[in-house]
């Protein structure tokens, strides 16, 4: 911050779960910030829910979200563009346009990219759907169009990847969906991971007892490659054939955050952060939160908006000249659709360890719904609405 | 000269003065409570004022926390606002419980 009275200028890269909380925090939690937000998108949709629309029960426009409220209520300045480049030493970014911003601090959330899947190379046919929007549609149209005792895939890829959960869930609501509109269709879940990575007893009950003639579960494969012509996919136990193939490919932090070099994670892939203020282990003036850090907690949209209320917290106090807070909680909540009208439940609140400095899950806390229900769909609704509105509004 | 009784004297309240100043705008900058709270916002509303579940802002500090004791005992069931109330301390609870109830409704 610069000496005097003048605010300390904060840019935030990535409207998302992460980046449109941490500039509603940065504001709502006190005004000696100036918060800059700079988003590609005109607006955001969100992947939370996004799965409902492929089973048609929900249209991508019920999960479009705007930037008004922050830029009319909180005072933040948007800027539709894409972030080129950053300087990690001059603490300033490039745009798209050509413009340059720079900052005291720079907030990175810019969410995932996708590993190539070797073969795919452009081809539309085989859709992630992985990051809501055009694909989500696009998957949803390839499903509505499968014949008749047609046979659907979905790839789960190695964690750690977006939403654990979210992979079997969908698994779930699709077989739902195919029982009733494509009778003696079949689905093929192949999991690169060793068994099922999160809500094992839900899920496993559920591929047995409500999809036993559906849901063909496969785990501990790999994909080698695909070849859409054909919609096949050859992975490490043989051939597969498909008429609808959902890739969810394996996934790294955005390439921003790994062209900033940022991203020194064992895998080099995500960006080790201190998770205390979430910033960056090799640029401490650039703070990484949301999917593109590298912790010991989930990569989920709940838990992206807590952590950038600790980032906008510890940058409040940083500004002022004092520590971040020595003790931050956040916690992790997924409701997952075990059905079309039923839902399971899976939450952890996570605490500071000082010995070692990570985030550690509360024991007692940590846990999942025993079974699902209705009761249960319902509250997704709510708590959807509330955690959007946290975030956005 | 000052006697060195009353120098120390002086030094202790000096000391006392600025530990004080920094613990107010310590507290000016991030009140105690609000950071943990901001846990319960995805689900009850922004410094729990809906939308979302029950509202929050507001409600007496020791009915919420008596309630939080009564989710983390499981005398509330097993639904996901139990297992969340079982992650945090008294300590913590207590803070937050404060916070809360010092907000407008
Ligand atoms: C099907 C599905 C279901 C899910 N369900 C749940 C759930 O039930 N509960 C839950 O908690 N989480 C869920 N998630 C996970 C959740 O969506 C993510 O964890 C969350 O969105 C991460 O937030 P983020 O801000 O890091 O990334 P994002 O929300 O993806 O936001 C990143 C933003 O950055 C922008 N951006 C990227 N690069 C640039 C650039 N160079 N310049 C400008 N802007 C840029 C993007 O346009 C985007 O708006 C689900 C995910 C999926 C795919
Ligand atoms: C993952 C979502 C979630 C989070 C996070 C959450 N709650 Fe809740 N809360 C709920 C749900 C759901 C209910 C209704 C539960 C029920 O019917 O038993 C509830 C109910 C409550 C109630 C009972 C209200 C009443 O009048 O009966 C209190 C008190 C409460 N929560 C406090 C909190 C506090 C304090 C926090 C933060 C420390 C918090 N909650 C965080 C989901 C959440």
């Amino acid at each position: 911050m610069q000496a005097g009275s003048s605010k300390a200028r904060v840019l935030v890269v990535g409207g998302g779960m992460a980046g449109a909380s941490v500039a509603k925090y940065l504001r709502l939690w006190g005004d000696s910030v100036d918060v800059t937000l700079v988003e590609r998108e005109a607006t955001y949709t969100s992947n939370i829910m996004s799965s409902l629309v492929l089973t048609g029960q929900r249209k991508l426009p019920s999960l479009t979200y705007r930037y008004d409220t922050l830029q009319r209520r909180y005072g933040v300045r948007l800027i539709v563009d894409n972030v080129v480049e950053i300087d990690p030493v001059a603490i300033s970014i490039k745009l798209a346009s050509g413009k340059r911003l720079a900052a005291d601090r720079i907030i990175l959330a810019p969410g995932i990219d996708f590993d190539p899947v070797p073969g795919l190379g452009e081809s539309s046919r085989m859709p992630h759907a992985w990051q809501a929007g055009p694909q989500t549609t696009l998957l949803a149209q390839q499903l509505a169009a499968l014949p008749a005792g047609g046979v659907v895939a979905i790839t789960v890829p190695k964690m750690p990847y977006r939403c654990p959960p979210g992979p079997y869930e969908r698994a779930c609501l699709i077989a739902d969906w195919l029982k009733e509109r494509k009778p003696r269709a079949k689905l093929i879940l192949i999991d690169a991971n060793p068994d099922i990575a999160v809500e094992k007893e839900n899920f496993r009950r559920a591929f047995n007892e409500l999809y036993g003639g559906i849901i063909e579960y496969r785990n501990g494969v790999d994909i080698i490659s695909v070849d859409p012509a054909q919609m096949t996919l050859a992975t490490s136990s043989g051939l597969v054939r498909a008429d609808v193939v959902n890739v969810i490919p394996q996934q790294r932090a955005a390439a921003l955050v790994a062209n900033t070099g940022l991203a020194t994670d064992k895998r080099a892939r995500f960006a080790p952060v201190d998770v205390l203020s979430y910033a960056s282990s090799v640029a401490p003036k650039l703070h990484v939160i949301g999917d593109s850090c590298a912790t010991t907690q989930p990569m989920a949209g709940q838990m992206a908006n807590q952590q950038a209320k600790i980032c906008a917290d510890a940058l409040a106090r940083i500004f002022a000249g004092q520590e971040p807070d020595s003790a931050p909680v956040t916690n992790s909540a997924c409701y997952s659709t075990i059905t079309r009208s039923e839902a399971g439940w899976m939450t952890a609140v996570f605490q500071y360890d000082s010995a070692s400095r990570v985030m550690k899950p509360a024991a007692a806390s940590a846990a999942a719904s025993q079974g699902w229900t209705r009761k249960n769909f319902e509250e997704m609704n709510t708590w959807f609405d509330a955690l959007m509105a946290d975030t956005f509004a | 000269m000052m006697s060195s009784r009353v120098a120390l004297a002086l030094l202790i309240a000096a000391a006392a003065l600025a530990a004080s100043q920094a613990a107010i705008a310590q507290t000016a900058i991030s009140p105690p409570g609000r950071l943990l709270a901001s846990n319960c916002f995805q689900c009850h509303g922004t410094n729990g004022k809906g939308p979302g579940f029950d509202k929050l802002a507001g409600k007496s500090a020791r009915k919420l926390f008596k309630e939080m004791k009564d989710y983390q005992a499981g005398k509330e069931g097993d639904g996901i606002m139990a297992r969340h109330a079982m992650g945090y301390s008294d300590a913590q609870l207590r803070e937050l419980c404060q916070w809360l109830s010092q907000q407008r409704r």
